[in-house]
């Protein structure tokens, strides 16, 4: 009965140094999974949806030309105005429209799909992961 | 008890020794004819012992950060310099600089920089939109001057007549109100409306006209 309780105190000391730990050391581990942000969207959710996607890469003409998601226009920023009129040619109300960019990092995704949502295109969403999660897609 | 005293001692002695910022949060407003900003973030360290600046991360790829060194000994100050390219943004753009250090590898620290970008003329929204079979009534579409730009509204054009626009001044030289009406909506079709400015700089703007 005696070695019970040592070896509940043992563990209840050793508990307290461990949650400190996981709450505030600086190189605690991560427990959760990143939260999608508002407007983003997972890949395996938008290959459900099936071919009625409209997807639009947010990233340079260069990364474009490079590789792309198949069927995706080119819609950036730097060139909106000229890139625009295409978006508006190709896009059809109600449509899902996906941006994405190179990575999780990047804003470029969140940028366009603000400007497009502006411009009362809707439903517009974020890729989460952008071109990388669709490079890696099993 | 005494153990957890040590433990919240040890565990808030991490908390120092980090870099003291001096402007963390920038905020600039930018005129029409300016293509970038530059924000430069001072810090000291005030710590005891040399600090290494490991990495400098952008939230995007229009942020560049420069450091002309990396390790910082106690008491020494440095500045990190980030140049923000508009390249076709405009509004309010939240910019950050995660700046992680040998002291918090896993807790980088966020510089934020705030860019009010101003645009010489503004049309909102870009594209205005029917379906096939609604009621063709008028749309507007607004535009507005930015207070420094010495451009005014000189026409608004429909490449296609049966799209028809209506110009109106709403406030003198600075902002101006668009009225579309389609002739009829029963099938796809649209128009581009070309806006022209006036003054030293003419320029033609673009909204679009849908019927889907």
């Amino acid at each position: 009965m005696r070695a019970l309780r040592q070896a509940l105190l043992i563990l209840l000391a050793a508990l307290v140094p461990a949650g400190l730990t996981a709450a505030f050391h600086p190189r605690r581990a991560a427990w959760t999974q990143d939260k999608l942000l508002p407007g983003e969207v997972e890949l395996q959710t938008v290959l459900a949806w099936g071919s009625d996607v409209l997807w639009v890469d947010a990233r340079s003409l260069k990364d474009y030309e490079a590789e792309h998601v198949p069927g995706a226009i080119l819609l950036n920023l730097e060139d909106w105005e000229q890139l625009f009129p295409r978006f508006v040619d190709q896009w059809r109300p109600e449509q899902k429209v996906v941006v994405y960019c190179s990575s999780t990092s990047c804003e470029l995704s969140h940028e366009v799909a603000e400007r497009l949502k502006a411009n009362g295109i809707a439903p517009v969403f974020v890729l989460k992961g952008g071109w990388e999660a669709w490079k890696n897609r099993k | 008890m005494r153990t957890l005293l040590f433990l919240l001692w040890a565990f808030a002695g991490s908390a120092f020794g980090q870099l003291a910022w001096e402007n963390p949060e920038q905020t600039f407003n930018s005129k029409p004819q300016d293509a970038s900003v530059v924000a430069k973030y001072r810090f000291t360290n005030n710590g005891k012992e040399s600090i290494k600046i490991e990495n400098v991360k952008t939230s995007c790829g229009c942020t560049t950060a420069a450091l002309t060194k990396t390790e910082y000994a106690p008491g020494e100050s440095g500045e990190i310099e980030a140049k923000f390219i508009f390249a076709g943004r405009t509004g309010r753009q939240e910019k950050a600089i995660m700046v992680t250090t040998s002291v918090a590898p896993k807790e980088p620290t966020v510089l934020r920089l705030v860019v009010n970008i101003e645009e010489p003329v503004k049309i909102q929204p870009e594209i205005v939109f029917w379906r096939v079979g609604d009621q063709p009534d008028p749309k507007t579409i607004h535009i507005a001057v930015a207070d420094d730009s010495p451009a005014k509204i000189a026409s608004v054009e429909s490449d296609n007549p049966a799209v028809k626009v209506q110009l109106k001044e709403v406030k003198p030289g600075k902002e101006y109100e668009v009225q579309v009406t389609p002739a009829s909506v029963t099938q796809p079709g649209g128009a581009t409306l070309l806006i022209r400015t006036d003054g030293d700089n003419p320029q033609t703007k673009y909204a679009y006209v849908r019927i889907k």
